[in-house]
């Protein structure tokens, strides 16, 4: 019975959580219309799909880990970590291209598992757990290659840059991936467990799920997004460069923040991320083409971010 | 008695909790350097009278008079302030600190620079203690100390506040034999100082050791108080159970069948001691003890959740070994947790994501879920348990405690157990939701399902179980057939110390 009365009550809730970010999507491209018209330039326009998509796949990571309660700071190390394998194992032979990735990606799933370990065996809190591969990985990056990177990165890989119109080769991958995550997490037996252990990691493991399983497994996958992510980056610089994933990593964050999924787990989802991906970038542009400095992009970033915290904030008190 | 001097009256005091009615009009009076015992079974009422005391809770009506002064109530400050002292079962002390840091924190005595006078903090602690009897190196940290000398630490802080009337909330729970002695003895001092202490316990054996008088409390009413002198044991369990049977309970009407789980000597490092037990086809178990007996982490050990450290699990005979509750369920044993929001629940996830959880690869065709399996499935429950609910998406939250209960018990229906272990299977319940979870247990128990209880409401017990068996500091101190038991039987086993059970 009570369940009538509050329903009402709910369904705001759901309808904000779910749609809000879009609505504020919306709104951020008719100021744009305004403001900034050249956003809507063919050209910029694809450069503006191909940075989404290239923050889009790790974020479909992030968004996974987050969902279980907990974060990858790793994830930068991992795109660094790919563009030096891809360029060191290829040496900028085509042939090479899917052993280079199939390297790249076993060494991936390998600091996922490191990570899920960490945080499932050793009770290690994911924030430390990632940020402690983080420097491990950046560190026996640098002893590997004593600094300066070797290897180059074969001329085919380039093809990531082909596009039609603004619909470009990393768009596609990032379509594809949202929708087979989408699946995952929405209709299939893992992706409800992932949500349960995230939403109640005791109730989970007195339902019979394997929580330590679930979680490592999420960690897992979120390095191998990230390595796809890197494969996609190093194709387009065309070079090793050990800073091309910087701000990468807090950025996958802040648009599963921004979309929508909480911090402890549980609530949230990739459609949400999708929009926070977008309006993130969007805002970016936005900065560059109304010409104002690098700072101010980070400010307004950090607005978004509390705007759309205190926000969700907000929701959640009144359910 | 030598002084009748009232130190503390409590005056028709009401308390309520989101409508249930927690104390209802209860007045306790203790007088001047007496020991006055609390007692009265789980829920009684006793915690609440004390955080009201202590100011952590106002009441809703009432009057407190300490020391000839009328309060409406007190913020916790005060109540430290004008001498009034608990100490809990979870002592509060910084474990990484000195003894004398620990008495003084936060009202260290300072020079008059406002730098800390550490001689006189020390001289004043060490005076302290010997008043108490004991000696501690008042230097050493509070977490290199056994928990009763922490408990003697608590106590020397509650009078360096210059306390006039010490709670002690259960304060024998984390002792052992010979520790409880030598509290005994503290006690004893303090009373010949002139403090008053109000001492709260289940094991009567330690009221009629050291009370003068003793007040019992049931379901959050007053029921008598009076001194301990000529008050025997019956007496006092009588008064603290007498209720009547109000709830009416189906009828057992089959037989218990063969058996299928066995417990041999089971003990895990939370605190169960060598435990046996028997659950047998169509029959109600009921588990009783006080809080903390063990009742729960024996549910825990035999569902997996805790491991064993000894002694062996048998199920239909055969040995097996759980190292998780998914091993258990896979056993088609299932646990209906104690704290059903923190364990037995999501919460914030739909009913029907709730419901089918353990059993996603039934209802999953080629890895993905078949959406039409799964809402026949939750609409079978509904109609099964008589959930009333608007919408299988509706998150479990925004249901009623009994509804939430229908839905762990669908739950855990889905894989067809055949022991359910019960927690407290009907707190937060309303009574027609209680109503209907008793039939529902008869009716799983004539189709041959085995069903351990745990409940701290004894007409539960004494309503339902064909068996009863009754817990005391982890171990079960006795069995009872339905016939022979009675609520005054089981109060007795359940508060009898480590001394008569062993």
């Amino acid at each position: 019975m009570m369940g009538y009365t509050e329903s009402n009550h709910l369904t705001f809730k759901k309808i904000f959580a779910a749609y809000g970010v879009y609505l504020a999507l919306l709104i951020l491209l008719i100021v744009a219309s305004f403001i900034t018209p050249d956003l809507f330039d063919e050209e910029t326009l694809a450069v503006l799909f191909r940075q989404s998509a290239q923050l889009g796949i790790i974020a479909i990571g992030q968004t996974m880990v987050m969902l279980v309660a907990g974060l990858d700071l790793s994830v930068g190390g991992v795109i660094v970590m790919t563009s030096m394998v891809v360029a060191e194992v290829s040496n900028g032979r085509d042939e090479l291209i899917p052993l280079s990735i199939l390297v790249a990606l076993i060494l991936g799933a390998l600091i996922g598992l490191g990570n899920g370990l960490l945080i499932t065996k050793r009770k290690v809190p994911p924030l430390v757990a990632t940020l402690v591969m983080l420097f491990l990985v950046q560190g026996a990056q640098q002893a590997f290659t004593r600094g300066v990177p070797s290897g180059f990165v074969p001329e085919t890989l380039g093809i990531v840059n082909q596009s039609w119109g603004f619909l470009s080769i990393p768009l596609m991958v990032w379509f594809a991936l949202n929708a087979v995550f989408l699946v995952l997490l929405r209709m299939t037996p893992f992706g409800r467990r992932v949500y349960a252990v995230g939403s109640n990691a005791d109730a989970a493991r007195l339902s019979g799920l394997s929580v330590h399983r679930i979680k490592i497994a999420v960690y897992i996958l979120a390095s191998c997004l990230a390595v796809i992510s890197g494969v996609i980056l190093t194709g387009y610089v065309g070079y090793v460069d050990r800073f091309i994933a910087t701000g990468l990593d807090l950025d996958s964050v802040a648009a599963a923040v921004v979309g929508g999924t909480a911090f402890y787990g549980g609530k949230g989802g990739l459609l949400g991320t999708i929009a926070g991906v977008l309006i993130i970038q969007i805002l970016s542009t936005m900065v560059v083409l109304l010409g104002l400095d690098a700072q101010t992009q980070f400010i307004i970033k950090g607005l978004v971010i509390l705007a759309a915290v205190s926000l969700y904030g907000l929701a959640q008190k009144q359910a | 008695m030598k002084d009748d001097q009232l130190i503390l009256e409590m005056n028709n005091i009401s308390k309520s909790f989101s409508g249930v009615k927690a104390l209802d009009d209860v007045s306790i009076r203790c007088k001047k350097g007496s020991v006055h015992a609390l007692v009265g079974e789980n829920g009684a009422g006793k915690s609440t009278l004390i955080k009201i005391l202590s100011g952590a809770q106002r009441p809703d009506k009432g009057t407190i008079c300490f020391k000839g002064k009328n309060y409406e109530s007190f913020s916790t400050r005060e109540a430290l302030s004008v001498g009034i002292s608990v100490i809990y079962q979870e002592l509060a002390l910084v474990s990484e600190m000195s003894v004398v840091e620990n008495i003084f924190l936060g009202r260290e005595i300072r020079r008059t620079v406002g730098i800390i006078d550490s001689a006189r903090m020390r001289q004043e602690a060490n005076r302290l203690l010997e008043q108490m009897g004991i000696k501690i190196n008042v230097n050493r940290e509070v977490g290199e100390l056994s928990v009763a000398y922490q408990q003697m630490v608590e106590i020397s802080k509650a009078l360096s506040r210059n306390a006039d009337l010490i709670v002690m909330d259960e304060p024998s729970a984390i002792l052992a034999g010979h520790e409880l002695e030598q509290l005994f003895r503290i006690i004893q001092s303090l009373k010949d100082n002139g403090v008053t202490i109000i001492y709260i316990s289940h094991r009567l054996e330690e009221v009629f050791r050291i009370a003068d008088e003793v007040t019992v409390l049931k379901d959050g009413q007053h029921v008598v108080t009076r001194s301990m002198e000529g008050l025997s044991r019956a007496e006092l369990v009588s008064a603290m159970v007498g209720r009547k049977l109000e709830e009416v309970f189906p009828q057992s009407l089959n037989k218990a069948g063969e058996c299928v789980l066995e417990a041999h000597g089971i003990s895990t490092d939370t605190i169960l001691q060598k435990v046996n037990l028997k659950l047998h086809r169509g029959e109600i178990v009921g588990l009783a003890g006080m809080v903390g007996s063990g009742r729960t982490e024996l549910a825990r050990a035999l569902f997996g959740a805790d491991k064993l450290t000894s002694g062996e699990i048998k199920l239909m005979g055969e040995r097996v070994e759980f190292s998780s509750p998914a091993d258990a369920i896979r056993k088609k044993i299932s646990l209906v947790p104690e704290d059903r929001k923190q364990q037995g629940l999501f919460t914030a996830l739909p009913i029907k994501n709730n419901i089918t959880l353990p059993i996603l690869k039934k209802v999953s065709r080629w890895f993905l879920l078949n959406r039409k399996m799964e809402s026949s499935l939750v609409e079978s429950s509904k109609k099964q348990l008589s959930i009333s609910m608007a919408s299988e998406h509706l998150d479990v939250q925004f249901l009623s405690g009994g509804n939430q209960q229908k839905v762990v018990l669908a739950k855990w229906l889905h894989t067809k157990p055949e022991v359910i272990i019960m927690d407290e299977p009907t707190r937060g319940v309303d009574v027609g939701a209680k109503f209907e979870i008793y039939q529902l247990m008869r009716r799983l128990t004539e189709e041959g399902i085995a069903i351990l209880m745990i409940s701290s409401e004894l007409p539960e017990i004494l309503g339902l179980s064909d068996r009863i068996l009754v817990m005391s500091e982890g171990r079960i101190v006795v069995e009872l057939e339905h016939a022979e038991a009675s609520e005054e039987k089981i109060i007795e086993y359940a508060t009898m110390g480590e001394s008569k059970a062993a």
